[in-house]
Formats: structure tokens, sequence, C-alpha cells
């Protein structure tokens, strides 16, 4: 897997799709953060590793740390579809792509004597010879079909669209972001693209892929901050967890995710979450160098700091 | 201009700054130096003393020194100065007689009086800073909505905006220049570290000695923290001697800052009775506690008429918002009793109902702890279980979801008819209730004088409902920059504290 080494100023962000992008020096070294910090939550040990980031004002930092995060996950090792399905007992839930959709439901047969052999599944009947990727999926749920999303730029300058189809069938799934959602849902419509690219932009919204009540798949959760009582502990799975904005930071000390990103928004008078998070360093903090252990360096107009806690 | 532009910028400005710094003028003022030089004797003396006889001079005379530094507009335009110049005599001359020290007083009374005679020489340094890089290129931060206000009247013919630092977030002006009038340490650090203009400059006296440029809380432990250097140049007529500042000795103490102490709660999660809640100082002597929970009512003088009243998230509740409020009790608790008026004879089974359902369920959390009832509320399914000690309140009309409230009666064992319909019913007038009380409310604040509000900081509203005669919106002078746990009941309820009397 090749994670994003995007050179400063290579990259254009845009509010919105049909905006023209605008290069910055930010963009990159906050996507590539989130990369470095996916990269060492895989050797991480038995401490929760947090980076804190301030940055001026909060607008996109969360966003792109999460994009950088995800197109750092590793690509699943799937089976081809019809060795898959030769595996399955009806009844169980699965998640199909083909050139056109990403579908789930759940198995119920596969018919091999016919020529492609075809196989019966979230109450349709599909050639397997079209299924591009295929994965069982643990416990029960509904039929969901949704477009199949194409990579756009920065996908394809991750190299994402090398496996794209067994990445929608098996995400890693394993990035939340808590936030104020009115904020978020601008941050996710805005695009990303590379300089002088040819492949269309990449909206920060498909390549985070949130998860919603009816998505057919997704690679993120994304949490309210304003309610985040309500739903902790975070899922098991998560591995990584970015807080973004000082509201959802003052929730740090209840994560319990191998890797927590706080920002910090300079612009708000609320000290309360970056004194929590400084009290959180001094008392039971480990220094992480971020340079020399992480690989990175903030942008100007970032601070940042790392370290490690007891899980 | 998108977002990304404006946040472009935001960094630009950030960059500009770190590396260029920003510049402080410090103006010579003989006559605030003598002044601010009376005021370290009288703080020394009620220091020693210990006794509370002299707050009022002394808080009296810290306000005088405060505006002296935020308010440096001539005199023609200075009503603030001079009513703290006739406080600061009228204090002294009660304590005639009172302490052992007469010269004293007869030296703050002629000091302040040399104030009131003498406009500040900041005043031509800024206006000549303006006309240097032209009044469109520039903007005027000041420390209060008091000072804005003041430096307004003065500021307006020259065309230059004045505006809060808290104003400035809101804003979307272009400017390149920021004069800020005081020193950084009254400015949250925003103001240097999250710049909106690539060039901050501060004016302050130069009798102000303390020109420590505020960094972030994370600065200190960050790698790369941002770090803004200052530039110090010294003008006009600095002969007045000004006592060295020891490196100890806080400068803050001759300003009228909010006292907060330190955080008295220990480290800990707030039980189900309490919230953590951090302590607003509000205009007209009132305080409350303020926890992270449901938006509060504010008012907004900026919106277009009709627009005014709204609520505001906790998290963007600043210094200079201006909250809608009625000593003693929360709003909740209003409306509540608004919408029992209003639902007449019903009223007494309704609430014969709530009781009772409350008070099985505060038995309940009586018997098994609080913990206990959770655990089995969440066991039946119920997602906001953690409430539950919230629920015996009687204002907190009944669980959000209808499944969980639902689930709570049948736990309770009370047979889910009328209570569940009574509760929904009290709610769904409670919101009625609400909605009316904002469309009077802002009724009443288009008839209001809010100039007056601007000025003076708070404002009685004439409403004619129950439970709102004597409304008040009351500006936020100060937050406190921790929180403390207190408890459920203690918080939004504005109580009587002098903290924020010398504030502005």
């Amino acid at each position: 897997m090749t994670a994003p080494t995007a050179a400063p100023g290579g990259l254009l962000l845009a509010a919105a799709v049909e905006a023209a992008g605008e290069t910055a020096s930010w963009i990159g070294p906050l996507l590539v953060l989130g990369s470095r910090v996916a990269r060492y939550s895989r050797r991480a040990g038995e401490r929760q590793l947090v980076i804190v980031v301030s940055v001026p004002v909060r607008d996109y930092a969360a966003a792109l740390i999460g994009c950088g995060w995800v197109l750092a996950s590793e690509a699943p090792v799937l089976k081809e579809p019809l060795e898959t399905l030769r595996g399955m007992q009806p009844g169980q839930f699965l998640r199909a792509v083909n050139s056109q959709d990403i579908i789930t439901g759940t198995f119920d047969s596969l018919n091999e004597v016919v020529q492609p052999p075809q196989v019966q599944f979230a109450g349709s009947r599909w050639k397997v010879d079209a299924i591009r990727a295929i994965a069982p999926l643990p416990g029960i749920g509904g039929y969901e079909r949704a477009p199949r999303p194409v990579p756009g730029s920065i996908e394809r300058m991750a190299r994402l669209d090398v496996d794209w189809d067994r990445r929608l069938a098996r995400p890693a799934a394993d990035l939340a972001i808590v936030g104020t959602l009115t904020r978020l849902k601008e941050d996710l419509e805005a695009s990303l693209t590379r300089a002088n690219d040819c492949a269309p932009p990449s909206v920060i919204q498909s390549i985070l892929m949130p998860k919603s009540s009816r998505s057919a798949t997704w690679f993120t959760r994304v949490y309210a901050s304003a309610s985040l009582a309500d739903s902790l502990p975070i899922a098991r799975d998560v591995v990584g967890v970015i807080l973004d904005g000082n509201s959802a930071v003052k929730y740090l000390t209840e994560i319990e995710a191998p890797v927590v990103v706080c920002v910090l928004d300079r612009s708000v008078a609320d000290e309360t979450a970056a004194e929590m998070v400084v009290q959180l360093r001094n008392t039971r903090g480990e220094l992480v160098r971020l340079e020399s252990e992480l690989g990175w360096r903030p942008p100007v107009g970032v601070e940042a700091l790392g370290f490690t806690v007891p899980l | 201009m998108t977002r990304v532009t404006s946040l472009n910028q935001r960094y630009a400005a950030c960059a500009a700054l770190v590396k260029a710094g920003i510049q402080i003028f410090a103006v010579g003022d003989p006559a605030g130096a003598r002044f601010s030089a009376v005021v370290r004797r009288l703080v020394a003396l009620d220091r020693e003393d210990g006794g509370s006889y002299l707050d009022d001079l002394v808080g009296a005379s810290k306000a005088l020194n405060w505006r002296r530094i935020t308010q440096p507009q001539p005199l023609e335009f200075n009503l603030g100065l001079r009513e703290a110049v006739d406080e600061v005599t009228m204090q002294s001359a009660r304590l005639r007689g009172a302490i052992a020290d007469q010269e004293l007083l007869d030296d703050l009374a002629a000091a302040a009086a040399l104030l009131a005679s003498n406009t500040s020489p900041l005043s031509s340094e800024l206006l000549s800073a303006i006309e240097e890089v032209g009044a469109r290129s520039c903007i005027v931060i000041a420390a209060s909505k008091q000072a804005a206000a003041g430096l307004d009247s003065w500021l307006r013919q020259h065309k230059v905006p004045v505006v809060t630092a808290g104003e400035l977030e809101g804003g979307h002006l272009q400017r390149e220049q920021a004069y800020v009038v005081g020193p950084p340490r009254i400015y949250r650090h925003s103001l240097v570290t999250a710049p909106v203009t690539a060039e901050v400059s501060f004016l302050l006296p130069a009798w102000f000695r303390d020109r420590k440029v505020p960094r972030s809380p994370i600065a200190a432990y960050a790698e790369w923290a941002i770090q803004v250097e200052a530039r110090v140049f010294t003008l006009g007529d600095t002969a007045e001697p000004v006592p060295d500042l020891a490196d100890a000795e806080d400068e803050g103490r001759y300003l009228p800052q909010p006292v907060w102490g330190t955080r008295r709660s220990e480290e800990r999660e707030p039980t189900a009775e309490e919230v953590n809640a951090r302590k607003l100082l509000l205009s007209s002597n009132l305080a409350m506690w303020l926890d992270d929970g449901e938006r509060i009512r504010s008012l907004d003088p900026r919106r277009a008429r009709g627009e005014r009243v709204t609520t505001t998230e906790v998290a963007a509740v600043r210094e200079g918002t201006y909250l809608l409020l009625r000593e003693g009790v929360t709003e909740r608790a209003v409306l509540y009793q608004a919408a029992l008026a209003r639902l007449g004879p019903r009223a007494e089974a309704m609430t014969a109902a709530q009781t009772a359902w409350k008070r099985v369920l505060g038995q309940h959390l009586q018997r098994l702890g609080n913990r206990q009832v959770v655990k089995a509320l969440r066991a039946v399914g119920i997602s906001a279980a953690d409430q539950a000690r919230a629920w015996t309140d009687p204002s907190l009309i009944r669980p959000q979801s209808d499944q969980d409230f639902d689930r709570l009666l049948q736990w309770l064992d009370i047979p889910s008819q009328p209570t569940f319909g009574y509760a929904t019913t009290l709610r769904t007038t409670l919101y009625e209730v609400s909605a009316e009380i904002g469309k009077q409310l802002e009724a009443a604040v288009a008839d209001a004088d809010l100039s007056e509000l601007e000025t003076v900081g708070h404002l009685g509203l004439a409403v004619d409902a129950d439970g709102f005669r004597g409304i008040l919106a009351t500006r936020v002078l100060a937050i406190s920059p921790f929180s403390e746990i207190v408890s459920r009941h203690e918080a939004r309820v504005p109580f009587e504290d002098r903290g924020g009397m010398w504030l502005e």
C-alpha cells in the first residue's frame, strides 16, 4: 500500500465540487498526518497514541486527517468471488460489488450447473463473473444498494484504484470522527484533487464514506459531539478516532481506541479542552516525538504534540 | 469568498505573524502613570489591611485604570472615563477620616482629576497610525463592548470600524492591519495565534509594563509551538517615573480582572445529580453556572428586527453575548409553570400523574442507587438510561424518545395510559409556550432601546407573560477559564454576584 506523499502545494481543495480548487501549504501535511497515524496504529503497543494539533480554525482539518487515514488503510485480502460463494451457507449476510453497484443482502444459493455460474442473493439472481468482489459480513442486515463510486484523483494518487472493488466490499472501516455535524457536513462537501490531474476531483465525502443508516458500504463512523455521551463506548473495531473541535476533545479520556487525534480550534475562546489535554499529557503521558517517531512535521500555523497514555 | 479562501487567509495571516511578529506601541501618558502609581499604593494598602472596607475604592480605581487603557479617545467622547473619575472621587471622599493615610486619598483624587482633564496621548498616536495605513485597510480592536462603543463614538468620523475580539471572529471584514487598544495580556491568545489580519499592533500606555504576548495553552508542550515575537516602540513623553515590574508581580492586579481563583472540584466525573459548568459573570451584578447542555436563550442586537431573540449553543457563548435571564430561576422552570397555567383544570390530573411516576422512579433510585437503576434501564433497552436521575426533576417532563418513555413506564410498573398521554400533552404545551414567549420577547426587544443595551450592558424587557416579567437581557462579561462540578439544580440559575461589578 502506498501512502500519500503529497508535496505541499500539490493538492487543491475546493469548498464544493463545482468551485475552483485552491492550493495551500497546510492541506498536504494534514492529509499526511492521517496516513502517518494510521501506519503507526499497526505497530502500536499497549498504549494509546494521542496526537493534538491546534489549528487557527477547525475547518477541514479533521476531514483531511481522516482522508489521510482512509488512504493509508490496507486493502483487504479477499478470495475470488466464486470461491467465496462456494463456502457460504444460506442466510449469510454479504456485500457484493459489480461494475455498477454495491449491494448488501443475504446469500440464498449458488448454481454452478449453468455457465457462467449464477448466484441468488439479496432477492435477485446475479452472474458470478460480473461480480468484482464479494465479502461475507458478520451478523445480519438488510438489502441496500448504492451506485459504485468511481475512484477520483486522490484515491488514484494513493493507488486505491488498484484494489478498489475489494476495498468497497470490505473496507477497513476503522475510523471514527466526532464533531459538530453541521460543520462536518460542510467539510465533507469539499473536493480535493491533485494539481494538473486529469482524473476527476475526489469529494471528501466519497473518500471518507461516512456511515449512515442506509449505506451499502462505509469507511468512517461519524458521531455528533453533542450526543456522544449516549453512544459511548465507541465500537471496538474503531482503531482511530478524530475529535474535531473543542467540544469533542472534551471526551478524550473516554475514548479507548488505540489512536486519537484531537483538533483544537484556536479561534474559539473556550480553553477547557486544551487544558484538559495538557493535564493528561502531564499526569499520564509519555512523550512521542512527532518528527522522529512519526515522521511528521506540522505546517506553519499548526501546533502539534504527541504522547501515549496507558489504555 | 469561499470557506477555503478565508481559511487560507487565516493560515497565511498566522504564518505572517509568526514570521514578522507583532508591534507594540508603548505611548507615554504622564497623567495615567501618575494615577496608576497611586493605585499601586492603594492596592498595597488594601493587601496589608485585608479588610473589605477599601473594596469599592479599589474597584473604582482599577476600573478607572482600565478605562484609561481601553478607552483612550478624547475626553469629549469619553463619558465612561469621566464617570469612572467621578466614582473614584466619590469613593475617596466617602473614606475620608476612615483610613490613616489621608495623603493617599488626596493623591488618588488629585490624580483622578488630572485624568479627567487630560486626553490620553494614545488617541493621537492611534489616529496617526490609522492615517498612515489608511482607514480602509485597518480595523480597531477594543477590549470590551463598552470600550468598543466608546472608541466607535470617536472613530466613526474617521470611518474606521471598531470591534471586540469576539466580533472579529464572526465578521467578514477584509483588513490587513489590526490596531488593538490595550496590552496583549488582556486579550485572548487567538488575536495573535489565529489572527484575522496579517499585521497586528497593540497600543498601550507606557506605564503598563507587562507586554508579554499570550500563547495557546498547548504551546509550552508543543513541537513547533506558535511563538509570536513583539517589537516594542516607545513613543511620546515617558518622563514620569514608572516602578519596575518585578518578575513575579502580576500587573493584572491593578486591573479589574475577574477573580476566578483555582479550580475547586476534584478530578472526577460529575454524578447524575451534578453537571460540569463554567461560571459566567454577567452585567447587572449577576453570575450563572452554565453547563454544556441544551442551547440557551439569547439576544443578538446586530440581527434584523424580528430575528434578534434566538438560542445559542453553549460552546458559542462568549464574552459579549447577551443572554435572556431572570434572577433565581431557570427558563425551563418558568416555562413549566406557564405550561401548567395554560392547561387550566386539566393540569391537576397531569401533575398528579407526573408526580406519581417520578416518585416511583425516585424510590427505585434511592433503594438501588443510580448505577443499578441505569444498568437495569439499559437492560430493558432504554437508550437515554443515563438520565434516570434527571427525569425525577419535575421540569424535565419526560424522556425525549417515545420508546424510552414507554419502556420506562413499563419498568416502573405503571400503565402506559394515561401517564404517557398526559406527559406528551404537557410537553407539547411547553413547546407552544416557549415559542410564544419567544415571540413576545421578540416584540419586547423590538420596542426596546438596544443602544442602551450596548452601552450599559443590560436591559429589562417588558414582557407580559407569567413568570417572564422582569426578564433581563444581560451581557456576558467574563467566562471562567475552567469548569467546576455543580449541582444540576444550581446550573443556569442566575444569582447575585458582584464579581463583575467593576469589570466594565
